[in-house]
């Protein structure tokens, strides 16, 4: 019942608010407010104070309690102006290997010349982790999402809320961002690095890794390895430069779900992870095979992602509407 | 933790001085272990069981001092014990938000149990206290990010405070609103129960005898506020109980409820007045003597002119009486009350009778007695004092042949009896003679000191007539009070206080702003509430008109804070470079190439040189100049060169693009700073 109500509401304020995109500033028309459960305890109380003021026409304690209940109304306020006008820059979940836990990083800029407290974050109505956002600065948000299995895990809706300052009230507001977190496969297995080389056969290489030829500098892109970059140059005043090597001698791996016979699908996956890793860190250009998909051999930290990505999504529905739900996490809510 | 320990304490403060000596300590000893516990983490908090228990014997412990949970005393010293153990089960912020709440519940409990000027501060602050125990408590207890708990900025305690006295006072408006507008209730729903603690005051008994020393208490008895021309000093005499059982030793009030009350004439001007009568555990209400009718139905106006009600005044209570100095009964006194009244025990005071018959056959009529009695007293060696020796079982012989010293009680208990003695209705009447004018606010301050005893003697003719022996052995009582007569009397600070003029004034002060907050505030109620629409302009308002007014104030006040705090906050106001930069931004958006928000200058110049290649120069050169002014070397913020580019960027019209349209809508204002 709980369940069902919570998703006709999550539906009416989607139709409400429509999806959003980033930045997004929080305004009035998207914040909610309600008493927490402080808040109707304090109310309960007030509503007795005021009955005993009343009945023993006692002017002190109606006073007081006016001026409790005036405070209260002000505390409503002050909680709604803590989140309006909070501007929510970026959310960001990086891809994690399966079973360990992901992030969402949300980014948060308090827009406002006060400083903001209690800023908390959570997917759905799920745990909250709170942030202090200094006035006219920024703070972030790091919140923990579990991935047990590989996929997608996809997050619809975030929930800003906070109940700073008295808590006695509780506003939200949702952020139908559609996030996505790739959860690769779990890197395991025993088996060496398959010796097939796709193109060059012949050739075997017993050199060192990075002892390939150095070809020249090109700028540098996102996910280079810090390891390639030419620091020497840089500290010349020159702009970042990445060292390029050709791995002309080095093994041109294939890796293929086809030779690992005698495994179950989910193990040759994390056998395939493994070596993509093993591979991408011995420097090596390397290919993918998978039933339906092929991935060309080649390096670097995009083609490792490329190769990984296919292993996370292998077998699970390529195009889901609310997200394949492997995590029991991401609750599926339009 | 601390906080709401602070809260508890603060609870516990207001009642520190009602409740047991032990209940504070137990509530000490749990804050102080609590406290101890978590900041040292060495004391362990107790466990379920040993918490069960404590409960329970503390509950216990409360029933066998009070016989009951129940009324005001026993009520708050159980919520201090449990609000003190519920703290050292604290955990989860809900916990914490329980004690805050018990803390408020004890204000309640003190408001109810005492609204003097003085303690309101102290309630106010209390409630701010609680209020930003609420703050820290919310604060403390959101989670912070892992990791991440040391941020720059940290709600300190210090802002807790500021905020919640700001909430506070932003509520204030209102609170005076809801306080006066509000229509009370004329009657109670329910009354609460209240313990029977002795409170000193006047008594239905009355024995001279076994007093040696009579303490006067500076306490105030009532304050008497007239409207007519007050009477004069010594016709000051403030009626209370009418003791007329006499058995030798001890006056005693006699509850003859059927008798009828003796028709008066009431003679000379009628004075008219309010009384403020202090809270005290007796049934007694005073008024000046002789009042006319009983001020209010739920007052039993007595056949000997008393004001009894059936419950004791637990509460400051206000009436107006109207009352006259002179009467003379319209009626014979009838058989039974003449008999009450001549009553004396046979075997008691039998010198003292037999001087009475003796004088009386010396004289021709009861006036003429009258007058001798009197004059024995003036003449007879008798002194005033308020430290006579103890008298005997026969208390009046002792007192006229002995000791021949005593204060009011001595004289007016000897007197009705040697009336008795000689076959004339007599009874001692009790009450308070005098008062003290207090110029500031008006009124008469009638205190505990002031207490005094005299005789009322039937006399043919005339009726009941009231006879002051006392004044006749000290004349000066009847104008100033026993403090003035006896500086020995009363307490060391009672005394600084009556020989130190300017303390004395100042005192008066005090007690004039604690009238007016009594009759104003503390006795607001729905006729003051009516009075205020009528000053208003409103014709016989009534509730609904309360609540008009009450409706409006309230909606104003919405709109007010609405208006103080509802204001989306403004974010920091960029400089004047940066003014001058999101003017151009904006200028360029309406052409159709907004910035967006990762571009820095730049970039931006770059996907404006793209997007309409026309622009390239001049917009392109303006935003170079733009990074240059901001993140330059060579010119870093130069004052000439940002005017040179605010006056540009201000003349700057950029043409619609022939192909593309101008952008629809208008472009949201950045709010960023560059």
């Amino acid at each position: 019942m709980k369940a069902y109500l919570r998703a006709r509401i999550a539906q009416w304020v989607l139709r409400r608010q429509g999806r959003d995109t980033l930045p997004l500033t929080l305004r009035r028309q998207r914040l909610y407010i309600l008493p927490s459960r402080a808040g109707v305890g304090f109310g309960v109380l007030l509503l007795f104070m005021l009955l005993a003021g009343l009945n023993y026409a006692n002017s002190t304690a109606l006073f007081i309690t006016f001026l409790l209940g005036g405070f209260m109304l002000v505390a409503m306020h002050l909680c709604h102006r803590n989140l309006l006008g909070v501007r929510l820059i970026s959310a960001i979940a990086p891809p994690t290997f399966a079973p360990r836990d992901g992030y969402l990083q949300l980014a948060l800029e308090s827009g406002a010349a006060a400083n903001r407290y209690r800023i908390a974050a959570g997917v759905d109505h799920g745990q909250t982790i709170a942030a202090d956002l200094p006035g006219g600065g920024s703070g972030q948000v790091v919140l923990p999402i579990e991935a047990p299995r590989r996929g997608r895990i996809r997050i619809d809706r975030l929930c800003l809320t906070t109940t700073h300052p008295f808590g006695l009230f509780r506003a939200w507001t949702w952020v139908h961002v559609p996030v996505e977190m790739l959860v690769y496969p779990r890197a395991s297995g025993a088996l060496p690095l398959p010796a097939e080389s796709g193109r060059r056969p012949g050739v075997r290489s017993s050199r060192e890794v990075g002892a390939d030829e150095w070809i020249g500098l090109r700028p540098y892109r996102d996910g280079d390895s810090p390891r390639q970059v030419d620091w020497k140059a840089y500290a010349r005043a020159a702009p970042l430069l990445v060292k390029e090597y050709a791995a002309t001698g080095s093994e041109l791996r294939l890796l293929r779900f086809d030779s690992l016979t005698g495994l179950q699908t989910e193990a040759r996956l994390e056998q395939l992870a493994r070596w993509v890793l093993d591979a991408e860190a011995a420097g090596e250009r390397y290919g993918l095979e998978l039933p339906g998909t092929s991935i060309p051999p080649g390096q670097g930290a995009e083609h490792r992602h490329r190769c990984l990505t296919a292993l996370a999504v292998f077998g699970v529905d390529p195009a889901p509407r609310f997200g394949v739900d492997p995590a029991p996490r991401s609750d599926v809510i339009p | 933790m601390g906080w709401a320990a602070a809260a508890l304490g603060g609870g516990l403060l207001l009642h520190l001085d009602r409740v047991a000596p032990w209940v504070s300590l137990v509530a000490l000893a749990c804050i102080a272990w609590r406290m101890t516990a978590s900041m040292t983490r060495r004391a362990p908090l107790p466990g379920a069981v040993l918490r069960t228990l404590l409960a329970l014997l503390l509950v216990a412990a409360v029933l066998a001092r009070f016989q009951t949970l129940n009324g005001l005393t026993a009520g708050s010293a159980l919520l201090i014990l449990m609000g003190a153990v519920k703290l050292l089960e604290t955990k989860t912020r809900r916990d914490e938000f329980v004690v805050v709440g018990t803390s408020l519940f004890l204000l309640l409990a003190a408001c109810l149990d005492r609204q003097t000027m003085l303690r309101t501060p102290l309630y106010l602050a209390h409630g701010w206290v609680c209020c930003s125990t609420l703050a820290m408590i919310a604060y403390a207890s959101s989670s912070p990010a892992p990791g991440a708990a040391a941020g720059p900025i940290l709600f300190r305690g210090r802002d807790a405070l500021s905020l919640a006295a700001r909430s506070l006072l932003l509520a204030v408006p209102l609170a005076v609103v809801l306080f006066v507008f509000l229509p009370r209730m004329t009657g109670s729903l329910w009354a609460l129960p209240r313990s029977e603690e002795a409170v000193t005051g006047l008594g239905d008994t009355m024995s001279p005898g076994s007093i040696t020393r009579l303490t006067s208490s500076y306490e105030v008895a009532f304050r008497a506020h007239f409207t007519t021309h007050p009477p004069a000093p010594q016709e000051r005499y403030w009626r209370g109980p009418v003791l007329d059982d006499f058995d030798g030793f001890t006056w005693r009030h006699r509850a003859n409820i059927f008798a009828r009350r003796q028709p008066l004439l009431y003679l000379g001007p009628a004075y008219r007045y309010q009384i403020w009568l202090e809270p005290s555990s007796h049934r007694w209400w005073f008024a000046l003597d002789t009042p006319v009718e009983a001020p209010e139905a739920r007052v039993f106006f007595s056949a000997e002119y008393e004001l009894q009600t059936a419950e004791p005044v637990d509460e400051l209570t206000s009436y107006v009486a109207v009352s006259h100095t002179a009467t003379r009964a319209a009626e014979p006194l009838p058989l039974l009350a003449r008999r009450y009244d001549t009553a004396l025990p046979s075997d008691r005071n039998t010198r003292s009778v037999e001087l009475a018959r003796s004088m009386r056959a010396r004289v021709n009529t009861d006036r003429e007695f009258v007058h001798s009695v009197l004059e024995m007293f003036r003449t007879g060696g008798f002194a005033y004092s308020v430290t006579p020796p103890g008298l005997g079982e026969n208390s009046v012989d002792d007192f006229l042949f002995d000791t021949r010293v005593g204060f009011c009680g001595h004289y007016a208990s000897a007197f009705v009896a040697l009336m008795r003695a000689a076959a004339i209705p007599a009874r001692v009447v009790t009450g308070y003679l005098g008062g003290e004018w207090n110029p500031i606010g008006g009124y008469f301050i009638v205190r505990q000191s002031d207490a005094h005893s005299w005789a009322e003697v039937w006399l043919e003719g005339s009726g009941w007539t009231r006879v002051d022996p006392t004044a006749v052995v000290e004349p000066e009582r009847l104008r100033r009070g026993i403090l003035d007569l006896l500086p020995d009397a009363g307490t060391a600070p009672t005394r600084l206080l009556h020989t130190t003029p300017w303390l004395a004034a100042l005192w008066q002060r005090w007690d004039a702003a604690n009238a007016w907050w009594n009759a104003r505030i503390v006795r607001f109620n729905y006729e003051s509430q009516l009075g205020i629409l009528e000053r208003f302009g409103f014709d016989s308002p009534g509730a609904r008109e309360l609540c008009t007014a009450f409706a409006a104030g309230l909606l104003a006040w919405l709109a007010w804070v609405a208006l103080q705090l509802g204001r989306t906050p403004a974010g920091p106001r960029p400089d004047r470079l940066g003014r001058a930069y999101l003017r151009l931004c904006r200028k360029l958006a309406r052409a159709g190439l907004p910035r967006l928000p990762h571009q820095g200058p730049l970039a931006y110049a770059q996907v404006v040189a793209s997007g309409r290649p026309d622009l390239t120069d001049p917009i392109g050169g303006l935003l170079h100049r733009y990074a240059n002014l901001r993140y330059g070397r060579d010119e870093p913020m130069a004052p000439l060169r940002i005017a040179r580019f605010e006056r540009e960027v201000a003349r700057l019209r950029i043409r619609p693009a022939s192909r593309a349209a101008p952008s629809t809508g208008k472009p949201r204002p950045g709010r960023r700073g560059p």
